[in-house]
């Protein structure tokens, strides 16, 4: 992969991140305040104290494996023949 | 209570962290002999998934994570913890914001701190050198508030004094980190980080066990306390208090120097592709264990005023593990709290070592032409890392008022200090030196000057003010000066400045 090639692909996984960060954060306040005026009680705690806290953490989890596995790509093959770019 | 039963596993630990970095050091000393500096600060670029992982797990994990945190997760409930766990995203933000392209352009240039990157990119000095007394000054502080924090918990928990403990870890940490290094401090912190997880769960485990069972505790909340319950808890945990922290313990943690150094260390995509799985699942397990234990005792210390339990919400943590345990398990407990503060500590040291002998001394060295052989880099290397640990040490024997002024600074200053100079100058071809000067010295005096007064605007977090003061002087700065030179945006962004 060429010098501005790496770049590029390191340019898409960031804004990607940041991106999925957001996703995360919107999960997090539907799953948590969005749950807020709910009776409902699973294993004596309020469910959104388990939407908020464990599924949301869960959901980071499973958003981090995406981004590692079709995201975020190796870029190093050839990369010290011809990525030295001096 | 004071016995050497209590005090044995935290020694047994110690005593295998200072084994594990003498080993690290036996097996690193031919790469030493070649390159030093980049042996030692950044362990040769040698890292693995696992150990990526941890290393920054354990780096951003401290001591406030399981006392300060849980202790006003007592007081507040589950809010609390709704609040603490926003550190889900810290590890795949910074290693995929930042993870990739760093590492590309260490290899380049042959960085080995964080200074480096920012000095090859802006090429000033004066910001380099500013940058470096941040870093020094506010992870001195933060050190120190490590140590006294431990200290006072290992003195609550065992019964030994405060300066034995002290003495003990404070001792170890620093002659492990000076002859382990980057590759010593990566690898104990890793063993840190497993430390705290399962002091955490023995812990989880006897306070449930002494209260009555998980049902009990919460039926003992919807009688007496529901505000415990509520996200809000009742006024206690405002709307403002959970942007603050989005902010402060969340997405603004993504260009803290310790952080963003470990970008420089992994040795290839596929270890930056695991440790972003491993250190999300692990940032949520230390923080969720950590912050519910602190919410749970609530069942165990069951008088809502303060006052009976000292006064202060550091108290909970040591008074809980007294209560649920026998001397000896409080002894293997108390090894999480001191894993995470000694992880935290061998990171900053080596950090502020690295700033001073490589991105200070060694630079203006290289400026007056003059050059050190290797040996005497690696002398001056682990002497000033010692001196340096040592004085720390002394200081938390009896801090001065002045290190807790500092400290209240630390962790926001250095957000402030390089948000923006770090995303801007890795992301945004035009940002220039002088933006990034007015970013860092205003904003972080925005930032200092509006904490030390109590100035905030829609009771929001000071950080705020910090990080959008630090990037209108970016802005203004930057429509100041000139463009970087053909040089430096050949190197940073090949993307759009091709050189074919």
């Amino acid at each position: 992969m060429k010098r501005s090639e790496q770049f590029r692909q390191a340019n898409r996984e960031a804004k990607t991140t940041v991106v999925a960060t957001v996703v995360v954060i919107l999960f997090w306040i539907l799953a948590g305040f969005g749950l807020a005026g709910s009776d409902i009680v699973i294993f004596d705690t309020p469910i959104w104290v388990i939407g908020g806290c464990i599924v949301s953490w869960l959901f980071a989890v499973a958003v981090a494996w995406w981004l590692a596995e079709f995201v975020i790509k190796d870029v190093e093959e050839d990369s010290a023949a011809e990525g030295g770019g001096k | 209570m004071e016995n050497l039963l209590n005090l044995a596993p935290a020694l047994l630990f110690l005593a295998a962290l200072l084994y594990i970095s003498y080993w690290v050091q036996q097996q690193s000393s031919e790469a030493r002999s070649s390159n030093f500096v980049k042996d030692y600060f950044i362990g040769g670029r040698s890292l693995g998934g696992f150990v990526l992982a941890m290393t920054t797990v354990a780096t951003y994990s401290s001591v406030s994570t399981f006392v300060g945190g849980p202790g006003v997760a007592w007081q507040i409930g589950y809010g609390w913890l709704y609040m603490a766990i926003v550190q889900m995203v810290v590890i795949f933000l910074v290693m995929g914001v930042f993870g990739k392209k760093i590492s590309l352009i260490a290899k380049d240039i042959d960085a080995v701190t964080v200074i480096d990157i920012i000095r090859a990119r802006y090429k000033s000095d004066a910001l380099a050198n500013m940058a470096a007394i941040f870093i020094v000054a506010f992870f001195c502080a933060t050190m120190v508030d490590q140590f006294v924090g431990a200290a006072k918990l290992f003195e609550a928990v065992t019964g030994y004094s405060y300066m034995t403990g002290l003495t003990m870890f404070g001792i170890i940490v620093v002659i492990y980190t000076t002859i382990g290094g980057f590759k010593g401090v990566a690898i104990t912190d890793a063993i840190c980080a497993v430390a705290m997880m399962v002091g955490m769960a023995i812990l989880f485990y006897c306070l449930l066990d002494k209260a009555g069972g998980y049902s009990a505790i919460m039926a003992h909340f919807r009688a007496n306390d529901p505000a415990m319950l509520e996200p809000l808890s009742r006024g206690k945990m405002p709307v403002s208090l959970y942007i603050s922290q989005w902010l402060l313990v969340g997405v603004c943690t993504l260009a803290l120097p310790q952080s963003v150094v470990r970008s420089i260390s992994y040795k290839d995509t596929k270890a930056l592709r695991q440790a972003i799985i491993i250190g999300t699942v692990v940032i949520g397990v230390v923080t969720i264990i950590a912050t519910w234990v602190g919410v749970l005792c609530k069942g165990v210390l069951t008088n809502p005023d303060l006052a009976a339990y000292g006064g202060s919400v550091d108290n909970i943590m040591p008074r809980t593990i007294i209560s649920v345990m026998s001397p000896f398990w409080a002894g293997v407990v108390i090894i999480g709290p001191i894993a995470a503060t000694i992880s935290t500590v061998s990171s900053l040291l080596l950090t502020s070592s690295s700033s001073i002998i490589k991105d200070v001394y060694m630079r203006s060295l290289e400026k007056s032409g003059k050059s050190l052989s290797n040996d005497g880099v690696k002398r001056l290397s682990m002497i000033f890392t010692i001196l340096l640990g040592f004085g720390i040490y002394l200081i938390s024997i009896a801090p001065p008022s002045v290190i807790w002024k500092i400290n209240m600074f630390a962790f926001g200053g250095l957000e402030t200090a390089f948000f923006w100079v770090m995303i801007f100058g890795l992301f945004w071809h035009k940002a220039n030196s002088t933006g990034a000067i007015c970013a860092m010295f205003g904003g972080v005096a925005a930032y200092c000057i509006t904490m030390a007064l109590g100035f905030k605007v829609f009771s929001l977090h000071q950080i705020t003010i910090g990080i959008t003061t630090s990037l209108l002087f970016f802005l203004i700065g930057n429509a100041m000066g000139k463009m970087p030179d053909m040089e430096t945006l050949k190197l940073f962004f090949p993307d759009k400045y091709e050189d074919d």
